[in-house]
């Protein structure tokens, strides 16, 4: 019946359906929707940037107007992968700056991101409006001046846990004096002084401006002076909360956080006096949204006192010096909570820190709890079993226990039955981080159960091939399983090769597959890269077929071979 | 034994002002993070002794593994405390309610920890310290590796990072006590950074 319609209605009717993984089934209906989600599309999502040619994106969606790429794989962020294994952006915005695409968004996580990119970008695309940088490397506040100065309608500049060097220019005073439409400014990751009196007056004039991430070189008075010109704020991140409480700048901040009534989120405190907190507890009532992960400076009974304050939390990010009391405090104070991360404080873990207990009584106070992050120092099975019972809703459940092969401290056995009882519960997860001692047997449990699992990370565990296999075999969505220091080898990696090609990708380090078998797999499988890396300058000759592979990436592509790999990134 | 001498002695030169209590409560703070420290080197040390002899060794390896925990690594670098610990060190000043953290590591030398310094206790008359250096009322003095207090400036830059555990500025009344002699050497350092 649909195919009565003219075009223009079913442009229209297309135009309301949003999810990526929706527009993608569209278009494979029928040649007429191919067709027409062609044209409509505007935002488009790659999670690798090796899967595709820029000219090839530009060709299928002349449309677009909002990208998000993704580049290094995950394990980049832990220091597995080299600095410069690749993830460029620069292809990416010279043949979308070429084309002349009407580019207004991107969002780019662990790419590598020059000036001379950001230079291009803000110079070919008009109407430019929104650019959010997550775990992006090699620019610095040169690429941020350009950005500043070239783009007119400017609404978003996100930048998320970057390393940027700072060469102490006065980028912030790049916006011209006419630039009004910035709505999200967050510089929270920049190491360096900021123009204070350039950037007092930039919040001045921007009416729209929601959502504001200082970094630490904002003091308190500069603070108090932006919250009194921008009371419309909901989202802010404070950079820098020392100071005298008897002087006047800390008085004037209570003040006029007294008459803040839009916050509700907060983040940063990234140098941070705990006698400074009493001036931010009248916002906390009406907060929803609360990131103390990088708060080093509260602990203890000023980091409980902060929380007895927030009522309405449904998102909380700390570190794991809040203890097992202090969970206990966030499971009878917020009642709403659906995302909880806790991060680990010192490099392996305060003993003194989290542990089962605690989550266990998250889990009984915080029963709309969907989405986990959780580093810890021991686990039970027991304490699993009850969470899963009590929190059925997880999608993502992460638990990282920071000595890797820890078994269940209380019985000395492995968690399979605690993490079987999650994936057997929670029938909705998309995402599962293992940790502890595991055998085989947890395996088993997420092929069976684990029916909507996209993306899985394994470390430390299992007995052998099977394991592996149970997970291919079983978890039918899967989009992206990292492995490392698994006793998997080449049978697993062989067995189910057809696999790969509805996986975004796989990576395998310190396991037990040999080259051999990645050149086999490379070979049966053409639209797979498989890529190995040799970081041993020793053995840079060749790569016997019986040697055993450090790291192996793997991704499905249509572009072929990539050609900006280094050295020791042998593509087969 | 003269550690502890030492503490009394800071206390009780403290006795009357505002942050006695803080100072106090920072140091008691100072001692439960050591006690910790103690309790991972021993639960280590447990799980070494309880095992195999092929396993301890896959258990001291896997805990020293790269990329385990799993913390990202700007995270790594920006909140966790053993990078902090590295480099920052805590600063007083008499009369000042408060302790300061100020990172080594991102001063190049004297006249750049000078700066810093004012930029943080200006409002305590640093200024004025620095600006009328014969006049001071404040000298910095700094604990060094082996507990010693000693005069900021006496040795080069990159010894004084390296053995530097914390910072005060003292008054200079209070000095004398402390067996210093602020002469030659402290103009020298005030004089570089008031140019």
């Amino acid at each position: 019946m649909m195919n009565y319609f003219p075009d223009e209605v079913i442009e229209h009717i297309f135009d309301y359906v949003v999810s990526h993984s929706d527009r993608n089934a569209l278009s494979l209906v029928c040649k007429s929707w191919y067709r027409i989600e062609r044209c409509t599309r505007q935002r488009v999502f790659i999670g690798n940037c090796y899967s595709i040619t820029p000219e090839r994106l530009i060709q299928r969606f002349p449309g677009l107007k909002s990208l998000t790429l993704k580049g290094k794989p995950h394990f980049a962020d832990f220091s597995l992968v080299p600095y410069d294994w690749g993830g460029f952006v620069h292809p990416w915005v010279e043949a979308l700056a070429k084309s002349r695409v009407g580019l207004e968004e991107l969002r780019l996580k662990r790419m590598v991101v020059s000036d001379e990119s950001l230079e291009l970008l803000s110079r070919s695309f008009t109407h430019f409006k929104s650019l959010v940088l997550v775990s992006c490397e090699g620019f610095s506040t040169d690429g941020l001046a350009a950005i500043a100065a070239n783009c007119r309608f400017l609404r978003e500049l996100d930048l998320q846990e970057n390393e940027v060097e700072d060469h102490k220019g006065q980028w912030l005073s790049c916006f011209p004096d006419n630039c009004t439409s910035l709505v999200s400014l967050n510089f929270a990751c920049l190491k360096g002084e900021v123009s204070l009196g350039a950037l007092e007056r930039f919040v001045a004039r921007s009416p729209n401006l929601k959502s504001l991430k200082l970094n630490r070189s904002v003091p308190v008075d500069a603070l108090q002076r932006i919250m009194m010109r921008a009371p419309q704020l909901s989202d802010l991140g404070i950079g820098s909360l020392v100071h005298d409480p008897e002087s006047e700048a800390y008085i004037k901040l209570k003040n006029t956080i007294l008459k803040c009534k839009s916050i509700t989120s907060l983040s940063g405190f990234l140098e941070v006096a705990p006698h400074c907190l009493a001036a931010i507890y009248p916002i906390c009532p009406n907060l929803t949204s609360l990131n103390l992960s990088y708060a080093a400076g509260i602990q203890g009974s000023a980091l409980v006192k902060l929380i007895h304050h927030c009522v309405k939390l449904q998102r909380l990010w700390i570190m794991d010096c809040i203890g097992d009391k202090g969970l206990g405090v966030v499971a009878t104070t917020c009642k709403d909570l659906q995302e909880l991360r806790v991060f680990p404080s010192v490099p392996f873990g305060d003993p003194a820190a989290v542990t089962e207990k605690g989550l266990v009584a998250i889990s009984m106070g915080c029963p709309k709890l969907h989405s986990l992050l959780y580093f810890c120092h021991q686990m039970t099975n027991a304490a699993l079993i009850t969470v899963a019972k009590n929190c059925p809703n997880f999608i993502r459940f992460r638990l990282c226990i920071l000595d890797a092969t820890k078994p269940d401290p209380d019985t000395m056995q492995p968690l399979d039955e605690g993490f079987g009882a999650i994936v057997q519960s929670c029938r909705r997860l998309r995402r599962l981080s293992l940790s502890g001692k595991l055998t085989d047997q947890v395996f088993l449990y997420i092929g069976m159960y684990a029916e909507k699992l996209e993306m899985l990370s394994i470390a430390f565990a299992g007995d052998g091939d099977k394991g592996m296999l149970y997970v291919l075999n079983g978890c039918k969505k899967l989009r992206k399983l990292e492995i490392r220091d698994c006793p998997f080898g080449d049978m697993a990696l062989l067995t189910d090769v057809g696999k790969y090609e509805t996986m975004r990708s796989l990576w395998m380090s310190s396991c037990e597959v040999t080259v051999g078998a990645c050149k086999l797999l490379a070979k049966k499988m053409p639209r797979l890269n498989v890529e190995i890396f040799n970081e041993n300058e020793q053995e840079d000759c060749s790569l016997e077929d019986g040697q055993k592979v450090e790291k192996m990436y793997l991704y499905r592509t249509l572009a072929g071979k990539r050609k900006d790999a280094p050295e020791y990134v042998w593509t087969l | 034994m003269a550690k502890e001498g030492l503490g009394l002695e800071i206390t009780e030169l403290r006795l009357g002002l505002p942050d006695a209590e803080h100072q106090v409560s920072v140091v008691n703070k100072k001692n439960e993070k050591k006690r910790a420290f103690s309790e991972i080197d021993d639960g280590v040390g447990d799980e070494n002794s309880s095992s195999g002899g092929g396993d301890r060794k896959m258990e001291t390896n896997k805990s020293q593994v790269v990329g385990w925990p799993p913390v990202c690594s700007y995270r790594k670098k920006n909140s966790m405390n053993e990078g902090a610990s590295k480099m920052y060190v805590k600063v007083s000043m008499d009369g000042a309610p408060f302790l300061r953290k100020i990172d080594l590591g991102l001063h190049k030398g004297y006249s750049d920890l000078a700066l810093a310094l004012d930029k943080l206790f200006g409002c305590y008359g640093m200024v004025e310290a620095l600006k009328n250096a014969d006049n001071s009322e404040h000298v910095p003095i700094y604990e060094d590796k082996d507990g010693d207090w000693m005069l900021v400036g006496d040795v080069p830059w990159e010894m004084f990072m390296e053995s530097c555990k914390r910072l005060r500025i003292m008054k200079k009344s209070d000095a004398k006590g402390f067996g210093l002699q602020p002469k030659g050497s402290l103009k020298g350092f005030i004089e570089s950074a008031a140019k």
